[in-house]
């Protein structure tokens, strides 16, 4: 029987989901990258992204050393594990309501 | 929407997500710089022994041989080291990323090689096979921007600027094209593209190479 309370909430959101996808395929990503290819608001992106931090799920890095500072972020291994659950929840909630 | 549905909704943008996101590169850095050292090397003593020493001259045969040698050298540099990284992987060699990559890369690749091939064989044009080989080489690499990294994608862009340039080039000045050491000519273009664009994308990878990406396993 499958608890549907497991689902994480933090994951569980289009917006977020998509970026946590997208740091799970690169090791790290700029926050301009991230933006491009997720098409999203400098805003709507960066509070996602804090809610993502304030999870644990994602770590911000800052180089200072160019001409233009670069953010970036990636998952922690706690983003990975919660997001590795997520996925086999999700497998889990469709193998258990598909028909026979 | 159920919540099967909503399951299912996620899992697609979960896969549609990670296809766009994957990267693949098809040239790995060492052999590129293997590459490059090998054109750039190649390209100075076909310079050297039929323009400044004017000695003799390297017959369409010889050039064939010369760089249809060093192809084969790369590719199979290439191979042994993507072999090695799918290893390191847990991957195939021959993976869906790799079947994915070849089929990009093949279209281009092939006429430019049965073009450059003939060109320099039967009409013994060396430059005018160089400068397709060249071009023909960027619009492969370009081909697979959709899954390659930005680096790759960039020394498309080079080729291809650098390859249309030299056509330019070749077509506009006259001297250019009747110059009695043609092989000195095709030689130089290559050595620029192949040998120092190649190098350059070596080098760059090797000093920017990226973290390993975490594995969910």
């Amino acid at each position: 029987m499958i608890d549907f309370g497991q689902i994480d909430k933090v994951i569980h959101e289009k917006a977020r989901l998509s970026i946590m996808t997208m740091l799970a395929s690169r090791s790290e990503m700029a926050f301009q990258d991230l933006k491009a290819e997720l098409s999203m608001s400098d805003g709507n992106l960066i509070t996602h992204l804090r809610t993502l931090m304030q999870a644990s799920y994602v770590l911000e890095s800052r180089d200072e050393s160019g001409a233009r500072p670069r953010t970036s972020y990636r998952l922690t291994p706690e983003g990975e594990k919660a997001f590795k659950s997520y996925i086999d929840l999700l497998e889990a909630i469709v193998k258990a309501t598909k028909p026979d | 929407m159920t919540t099967q549905q909503t399951a299912l909704e996620h899992l697609q943008v979960i896969r549609s997500l990670m296809e766009k996101a994957h990267i693949y590169r098809a040239i790995s850095a060492p052999a590129a710089i293997a590459g490059g050292i090998l054109a750039t090397g190649a390209s100075v003593w076909t310079i050297w022994v039929s323009a400044v020493q004017e000695s003799s001259n390297v017959p369409p045969s010889l050039f064939l041989t010369i760089w249809l040698g060093i192809f084969a050298l790369c590719t199979l540099l290439n191979t042994i080291l993507l072999s090695r990284e799918a290893t390191r992987r847990a991957q195939p060699l021959v993976s869906a990323d790799m079947k994915l990559a070849l089929r990009a890369l093949a279209p281009a690749l092939g006429a430019g090689g049965v073009m450059g091939i003939c060109l320099a064989h039967f009409w013994h044009n060396q430059t005018l096979a160089a400068l397709v080989w060249i071009v023909c080489y960027a619009l492969a690499l370009l081909s697979t921007s959709g899954f390659s990294p930005r680096s790759i994608r960039r020394l498309g862009r080079s080729f291809l600027a650098v390859g249309l340039l030299l056509f330019i080039l070749w077509s506009a000045v006259p001297d250019a094209r009747v110059y009695q050491h043609e092989e000195a000519v095709a030689a130089a273009c290559m050595g620029l593209t192949f040998g120092l664009l190649h190098l350059a994308y070596g080098i760059a990878v090797l000093i920017r190479k990226p973290q390993p990406a975490p594995s969910f396993e």
